[in-house]
């Protein structure tokens, strides 16, 4: 059975927000820097709860950041 | 660096110490196992209950300031601490089993029915040790791999 993935548009939402800063973003949403690296990088899959700040901090929806792929 | 990841490199650090100080102790005592010498023994105990209180005082420590700024600690140190935990708990409990079993039939075979006092204490300590130990070395594995929160 293949393994469902969740890949993230983080990285380039940041850039079309004015190049916001991982910190900034951290900031935003409640959580370290160091959390927003790992989700850049896939290393980490979110809370529900952390997903939707993320989605309200870009002003988009949870799918525009989020994308579930099986 | 978060909080979680520099406790973690510490625990090891103290642990590389204990290490050390023990393979100089060693090496100052020649060939004598640590049951053969009064002094050498004592030392080794002494050693194992300095790193242990040490471990033990820090992660009180990283708790309560964790606790107290929450930007220190999010989410996904908290998923990995729980996972690096359930690892911790795991060895940590084989680990005493398996002294215990030891030391039940290392006893049994000898013929004895009473075991010194400390011999528990010591596996107790051991215990917690591996216990930090694994969490720690658990939780920096941890924080280079994929990790889903829940």
């Amino acid at each position: 059975m293949a393994r469902a993935r969740i890949n993230n548009r983080i990285r380039r939402l940041r850039f079309d927000h004015g190049e916001m800063t991982q910190e900034e973003l951290a900031s935003r949403v409640g959580c370290t820097r160091q959390t927003i690296i790992a989700l850049e990088q896939g290393k980490y899959v979110p809370s529900i709860e952390l997903a939707f700040k993320m989605a309200r901090a870009f002003g988009v929806t949870l799918e525009d950041v989020f994308q579930y792929e099986e | 660096m978060s909080m979680s990841q520099k406790t973690a490199w510490i625990q090891l650090g103290i642990f590389g110490a204990l290490v050390i100080a023990w393979l100089v102790l060693f090496i100052i005592n020649g060939t004598i196992f640590y049951w053969q010498d009064n002094t050498f023994k004592m030392t080794f105990y002494w050693l194992c209950a300095a790193a242990f209180t040490a471990l033990v005082a820090m992660n009180i420590v990283t708790g309560i300031m964790q606790n107290r700024r929450k930007e220190m600690a999010d989410e996904r140190d908290r998923a990995i601490f729980r996972r690096a935990s359930l690892w911790a708990t795991g060895v940590s409990y084989s680990a005493v089993a398996a002294l215990l079993l030891v030391l039940a039939i290392t006893y049994m075979n000898g013929g004895s029915e009473t075991i010194p006092v400390y011999f528990p204490l010591f596996i107790v300590i051991i215990g917690g040790v591996v216990l930090l130990l694994t969490q720690a070395i658990t939780a920096l594995i941890l924080y280079g791999r994929k990790v889903s929160h829940g």
